[in-house]
């Protein structure tokens, strides 16, 4: 915990409840080692939450460049009937 | 090119923004005329929508049906909270996959850009369960490596 903290202009609680809030969300793990409690990086439960960022960014990506598209139709739909 | 950014806010949201050529007139309503709806919200190549309800009025219902052609298929359902054409929606949503997800609440706001549209939603995260289960609709076939970090997250 002191390790973590001294690179940050933060008090030990809020560093704890960064921490916590972390383990919470299973993305960083807590070992007891002696009066240590060395913390790590949860491997898995980042890269589960990468890969639904992935695809929630290709299906959106896609939608989006066929909405670009229904964009486009409208606006000649438009300019038709103004016509 | 990518015009799209995607951003979690804390562990409980994801915020997205995307630009349009259009006027917000025109994307707010490709987002609530269920015709228009049914051309674009499909997600990766191969998946249709053979239903779409959307009814854009304070407590109406939205029910949308996609299909990969192949037999598989999910659904998800519902209803509108806010409405204020042209600038803002606001609605609720749940995916059945079959079993149903927790509630998602979304706000999509469409801010005028010069003469397009600067698109925001911000909708809420899934938990572990939730995204495992839209992972295996199968709508990620094909995906590479993932590439987007978990910017402002860790």
């Amino acid at each position: 915990m002191m390790e973590l903290a001294a690179p940050f202009e933060m008090t030990q609680p809020a560093i704890s409840q960064h921490l916590k809030v972390l383990e919470d969300a299973g993305l960083v793990v807590r070992r007891v080692d002696g009066t240590k409690r060395p913390r790590r990086l949860a491997k898995a439960g980042v890269e589960a939450m990468d890969q639904w960022l992935a695809m929630l960014r290709k299906a959106l990506e896609k939608s989006y460049d066929r909405l670009d598209e229904v964009l486009a139709s409208m606006e000649k739909q438009k300019r038709g009937e103004k016509r | 090119m990518s015009k799209i950014t995607l951003q979690t806010e804390g562990d409980t949201h994801v915020v997205v923004t995307r630009r349009f050529a259009a006027p917000p007139e025109a994307v707010y309503r490709a987002h609530t005329d269920p015709k228009l709806v049914q051309k674009w919200m499909l997600g990766p190549e191969g998946w249709t929508m053979p239903v779409c309800i959307s009814e854009a009025k304070p407590g109406g219902k939205i029910r949308y049906e996609w299909s990969n052609g192949k037999g598989a298929g999910f659904h998800l359902t519902g209803e509108y909270l806010e409405l204020e054409p042209y600038s803002r929606l606001v609605h609720v949503e749940r995916m059945h996959l079959p079993d149903t997800t927790p509630d998602n609440h979304v706000e999509t706001r469409f801010d005028a850009d010069g003469t397009g549209t600067l698109m925001t939603v911000r909708m809420t995260l899934p938990d572990a369960q939730t995204r495992a289960a839209m992972l295996a609709t199968g709508m990620e076939r094909g995906m590479e490596a993932s590439y987007v970090r978990l910017e402002g997250m860790i």
